[in-house]
C-alpha cells in the first residue's frame, strides 16, 4: 500500500479518536460540575484548567482566553480553528485525510466522516451550552459509528491495522493524561483543603475519571462499590480486558503492529514493534507497587513520551519510506499530543489550482 | 409534440437547434425522447431529478471553483434531457478526429525531431521556437510508439448551418471525462424506459480502454506494467475525475510525494519499500513536473522525474511539451499540418482565426473587438478571453492594451453562435442553451473514440461560455444507430 495511503488512514483514525477523547472530557467534566456545586464552590475554574492541562496546550489558550471558565473552555476545545485540537479541527482534519484516499476507503466510511463535519458545522455554542449531553453523545456515537462502520464495510487487511494502531496508540496516550492531570488536580487541592480528600468530592471525581472513560460500569462489576483510587488505577492502567485501560490499548496496537510486519513475541522486525513489545510486556508483569515506587506522574509522563516514540517509529518505518524533510515546524505545533508529523502537509494549495483544459 | 416542447422557442433564424428543424419539425433521431417526455407531466420530471440529483451527490460528484473560500465543492450541474447524435454525423466526427490527432501527433514528433514543417515554411518557426510551451529539452527524445498526445479531448461545436467545427485541440490534461460516464449512470437510473427505446452506443469501456493504451505505451514489456496515475492533489479542481479514474482503472493514485527516482527509475513508496513505475498518467502541467527541470518551486512533481523519463525507464501520458501544438496560434495551422502530413482536406474544419501577430490581422481585430472573441493564446478554461458582444468599453481598452504589448499571445475568432439544445431551467420549462462536444480520443497502438463524449451546456441564459469553472453543466450525449 502507498506510503502515503498508510499515512492518511493512520491520521484519519487518530484525529477521529482524539475528538471522541475532547468530547468524553468535557462532557464528564460537565456533569461533575453539576454535582460539586451541591459541596463546593460554583464554577471553580480548576476543574476548566485541568482539560486544558489534558491537552497541554495551555499557553496558546491563555493567547486566546483570559479565564478559565466553561464558556472559554468550551469554545477552545470544541469551536475554536485556531487550535488544532479542537473537536471541528479534529474532525476536520480526519475529513481531509479521508479526502485524500477516498478512493481506498469505503463510500460508508466516507459518509459518516464527512456527516459528522458537515453536522459540526451546523452546530452552535448556544446549543451546546443549552444541551451538552446530547452535543457529546452525538459525537461519541458518531466515532463508534465509524468505527462500526470500518470494522464491517473495510478490508481487515494492512490499511485496517494502520487504522487500529493509530487508534490505540492515541486512545492510551488520553487516558494516561487524563489520568495524570486528574491525580495533579486531586493531589494538590488535598494540600490545599486537607478536610476534603478523603471526603465525597475526592470520591465523586474518581468517579468523574471512570465515566470519561466509560468505564464505571465496567469497574464496578470487577470491584464492586470499592471506589478508591488505588483500585481505579489499576483499573484503567493495568486491565488487559476492558477497551479503555492503557493496557489493553497498548495490546491492541501491539496486534495490529505485529499483523502487518509479521513479528511475533519472539522475534521483532522493526523498531516501532520493539518499543510497543516492550511496553507491552512491562505493562503486563507490572503491579501498582511499581508504578508507585516509581511515583505516578513520573510513571505516567514516562509512558507517553514510549507512546510518542512508537509514533515516530511508525512513521519512520512506514510512512516516511525515503522522505527527507516531512516534518515541518508548524506540523509539529498542530500536534502537542505526540510530536509526530500528522496529517497532511500543508503545502502549497495554489498550486493545486492548476488551470483546467 | 411534447407539452414540454410545444413551449419552446428554437430561434432557428440566429443558432442552430438541435433539436428543432428550421421548418419547426423535431428532427427525426429525437422523435422517441420527445414522445416519451410528452408522457412526463412535471411532479414525473420533478422526480426524476431527484434520483439524478441523489445519484450524484452518493457518488461526490463535485468540483472545485477556485477564488471562493477554502476551494467551496459543488455539484456539476447536469440537464436531464440527452443530447442525440445520429451515427452517420458521429462517423463524420470520429473520421475527422482520427484524422487531426494521426497529424498532430506527426506535427509534434517533426517539431521536436527534424522540423521539416518548418525548414518547409509551413509555419513560422519563431512561432514554434518562442512558444512558451515548446520544450527544447525533448527535442531528439522519442517517446515510445512516437506517441505524444495518448488522451486528447478536443471541443467541438456547431455553426449556424450545423456543421461541426473544431474549437480547441485540449493536447494537455483534458478532463471532464469522468463526467461523461457519471452523466450516463445518472441517465439509466431516471430513463431506463427511454433508454430501452434507442440503441445508444455503450461508453462504460472508457476506462478499460484508457487503461489499454496506457499499458501499451509501456517502455518495458518483460513485466505486467505498473500504471499510476499523477495528480497535483486533493485541492484540484479535478481532483474527484482523477480519483475516479485510478478507481475505474485499478491503479494507484499518486501525489509527486508518493513517487521518488532512484537512479534514473521512478517508484512508489509504499508500506513495503519501493515498487517500480511503468506509466504515468499525469494530470499535472509539464511546468510542475520536476523541481529539477521546470519550476523549482514546485511541490507538485518528482525530482529527477524529467531524467528517468528521457532515459525512457518511465512513459509519460501525455508526453511533455504537447502544449505547443495546442497552443491557439498553432490551431490555426492545424488544417495546414493535415495537408502537409497526411496529404489529405481537413474532414472537421477549424473556426476562422485571426492572429495578432500578423500586422494585417492585428488591424482587424483592434478594429473589430466588439464583435471578436479574443483569446489568450496559452489559456484554458474559460480563463483569459474577452466575449466582444458581452464586454464593457473598459474591457475592450484594457484588452486592446494587452495585445498590442504582446501579440504572440493574442488570437481572435468570430463570436461563434454555438448551436443550442433545449434543456431545463428550473424543471418546468425549457429553454435553448449553448453546447458544445468534447469527444475523448486515445491513441495508443490505435486510436480510440468512446462514442459521444461530454456534452457541456451553457446554463446560464444566453451565456456562450460552457467551462465548468465558469457556470457551465452538462448532458448525457447519445449517439444512436438509427
Amino acid at each position: 500500500m502507498l506510503s502515503r495511503v498508510a499515512e492518511s488512514l493512520f491520521w484519519m483514525s487518530r484525529y477521529f479518536e482524539r475528538a471522541e477523547n475532547t468530547a468524553r472530557f468535557l462532557d464528564v467534566n460537565f456533569n461533575l460540575l453539576l454535582d460539586l456545586n451541591k459541596i463546593t464552590h460554583i464554577e471553580n475554574p480548576n476543574y476548566w484548567v485541568a482539560l486544558i492541562l489534558v491537552t497541554s496546550d495551555r499557553e496558546r489558550f491563555n493567547n486566546l482566553y483570559s479565564e478559565y471558565s466553561a464558556q472559554s473552555v468550551t469554545d477552545y476545545l470544541v469551536f475554536n480553528k485556531n487550535n488544532p485540537n479542537s473537536i471541528i479541527s479534529c474532525i476536520g482534519l480526519a475529513r481531509e485525510n479521508a479526502r485524500s484516499i477516498i478512493e481506498s476507503i469505503s463510500s460508508e466510511m466516507w459518509e459518516q466522516v464527512n456527516n459528522l463535519y458537515h453536522y459540526l458545522q451546523n452546530i452552535t455554542p448556544q446549543f451546546v451550552h443549552n444541551d451538552p449531553y446530547s452535543f457529546y453523545k452525538e459525537i461519541k456515537n458518531a466515532s463508534h459509528l465509524f468505527q462500526g462502520i470500518t470494522d464491517n464495510t473495510f478490508s481487515h487487511n494492512e490499511g485496517w491495522d494502520f487504522i487500529q494502531i493509530a487508534k490505540y496508540l492515541e486512545r492510551s496516550d488520553n487516558i494516561a493524561r487524563l489520568i495524570d492531570v486528574k491525580y495533579h488536580m486531586l493531589l494538590s487541592e488535598a494540600q490545599s483543603q486537607p478536610e476534603i480528600v478523603e471526603g465525597s468530592e475526592d470520591i465523586i471525581q474518581w468517579m468523574a475519571v471512570l465515566k470519561s472513560c466509560s468505564a464505571l460500569e465496567a469497574f464496578r462489576k470487577v470491584y464492586l462499590s470499592k471506589i478508591d483510587p488505588d483500585n481505579i488505577l489499576r483499573f484503567l492502567i493495568l486491565d488487559r480486558t476492558f477497551p479503555r485501560s492503557i493496557n489493553f490499548s497498548v495490546c491492541a496496537a501491539e496486534d495490529a503492529l505485529w499483523r502487518i510486519s509479521g513479528s511475533s513475541r519472539h522475534r521483532y522486525v522493526n523498531n516501532a514493534d520493539r518499543l510497543i513489545g516492550k511496553i507491552e510486556a512491562e505493562l503486563s508483569y507490572t503491579a501498582m507497587e511499581d508504578i508507585y515506587a516509581k511515583g505516578l506522574h513520573t510513571y505516567l509522563e514516562d509512558l507517553e513520551q514510549r507512546l510518542v516514540k512508537v509514533g515516530e517509529q511508525v512513521h519512520l518505518t512506514y510512512f516516511a519510506y525515503h522522505t527527507p524533510d516531512i516534518e515541518s515546524s508548524d506540523i509539529a505545533e498542530a500536534l502537542p499530543f505526540t510530536g509526530v508529523a500528522g496529517g497532511r502537509a500543508n503545502w502549497s494549495q495554489a498550486q493545486q489550482h492548476q488551470q483546467q483544459q | 409534440m411534447s407539452r414540454f416542447f410545444e413551449r419552446y422557442e428554437a430561434d432557428p433564424s440566429h443558432f442552430f437547434d438541435e433539436v428543432i428543424a428550421p421548418d419547426g419539425i423535431p428532427r427525426s433521431h429525437y422523435d422517441k425522447l420527445l414522445h416519451r417526455f410528452g408522457q412526463f407531466s412535471i411532479d414525473d420530471v420533478k422526480a426524476r431529478r431527484e434520483v439524478v440529483n441523489i445519484f450524484f451527490r452518493n457518488q461526490g460528484i463535485t468540483f472545485t471553483v477556485y477564488g471562493e473560500e477554502e476551494g467551496v465543492e459543488r455539484i456539476f450541474p447536469f440537464d436531464l434531457i440527452p443530447r442525440v447524435v445520429p451515427a452517420h454525423e458521429w462517423q463524420t466526427i470520429e473520421k475527422g478526429l482520427v484524422q487531426r490527432i494521426t497529424a498532430i501527433n506527426e506535427f509534434l514528433y517533426d517539431i521536436y525531431h527534424t522540423q521539416k514543417i518548418l525548414k518547409d515554411k509551413i509555419i513560422p518557426p519563431e512561432l514554434i521556437l518562442g512558444s512558451q510551451h515548446f520544450r527544447r529539452e525533448f527535442v531528439g527524445v522519442t517517446p515510445p510508439l512516437g506517441i505524444y498526445i495518448h488522451v486528447t479531448g478536443s471541443d467541438i461545436i456547431r455553426d449556424k448551418e450545423g456543421n461541426y467545427l473544431v474549437l480547441e485541440d485540449n493536447l494537455r490534461t483534458p478532463s471532464g471525462v469522468s463526467y461523461m460516464l457519471q452523466n450516463r449512470q445518472a441517465m439509466k437510473r431516471a430513463f431506463p424506459v427511454l433508454f430501452d427505446k434507442y440503441k445508444i452506443r455503450p461508453i462504460e469501456n472508457y476506462p478499460q480502454e484508457l487503461l489499454r493504451t496506457l499499458q501499451e505505451i509501456s517502455p518495458n514489456s518483460r513485466r505486467e506494467p505498473n500504471v499510476v496515475v499523477l495528480t497535483p492533489g486533493i485541492y484540484n479542481s479535478a481532483y474527484f475525475e482523477h480519483s475516479f479514474l485510478a478507481r475505474q482503472m485499478g491503479v494507484e493514485l499518486t501525489e509527486g510525494k508518493d513517487l521518488v527516482v532512484n537512479d534514473n527509475k521512478v517508484y512508489t513508496r509504499t508500506t513495503r519499500g519501493l515498487e517500480r513505475v511503468d506509466v504515468i498518467y499525469r494530470r499535472v502541467d509539464d511546468a510542475f513536473l520536476d523541481p529539477l527541470v521546470f519550476r523549482p518551486d514546485s511541490k507538485l512533481g518528482v525530482a529527477g522525474l524529467v531524467n528517468a523519463y528521457r532515459k525512457g525507464n518511465v512513459t509519460l501520458a501525455n508526453a511533455i511539451g504537447t502544449g505547443v501544438a495546442d497552443d491557439k496560434v498553432i490551431y490555426s495551422f492545424v488544417p495546414a499540418i493535415i495537408k502537409y502530413y497526411l496529404g489529405e482536406d481537413p474532414i472537421l474544419q477549424n473556426v476562422p482565426t485571426w492572429l495578432a501577430s500578423n500586422p494585417s490581422d492585428l488591424k482587424y481585430i483592434l478594429e473589430n473587438l466588439g464583435s471578436l472573441v479574443v483569446k489568450a493564446a496559452n489559456e484554458s478554461g474559460g480563463y483569459g478571453m474577452l466575449i466582444g458582444p458581452e464586454s464593457t468599453i473598459e474591457q475592450q481598452e484594457s484588452f486592446a492594451e494587452m495585445i498590442v504589448a504582446n501579440p504572440r499571445n493574442y488570437i481572435a475568432q468570430p463570436t461563434i453562435s454555438l448551436s443550442r439544445h433545449p434543456s431545463f431551467y428550473n424543471d418546468t420549462e425549457l429553454y435553448g442553451c449553448h453546447i458544445d462536444l468534447r469527444p475523448y480520443v486515445l491513441y495508443g497502438k490505435t486510436v480510440t473514440i468512446v462514442p459521444g463524449g461530454l456534452t457541456r451546456v451553457a446554463l446560464k441564459r444566453g451565456s456562450l461560455v460552457v467551462n465548468s469553472s465558469q457556470g457551465g453543466g452538462s448532458k448525457d450525449t447519445w449517439v444512436v444507430d438509427e
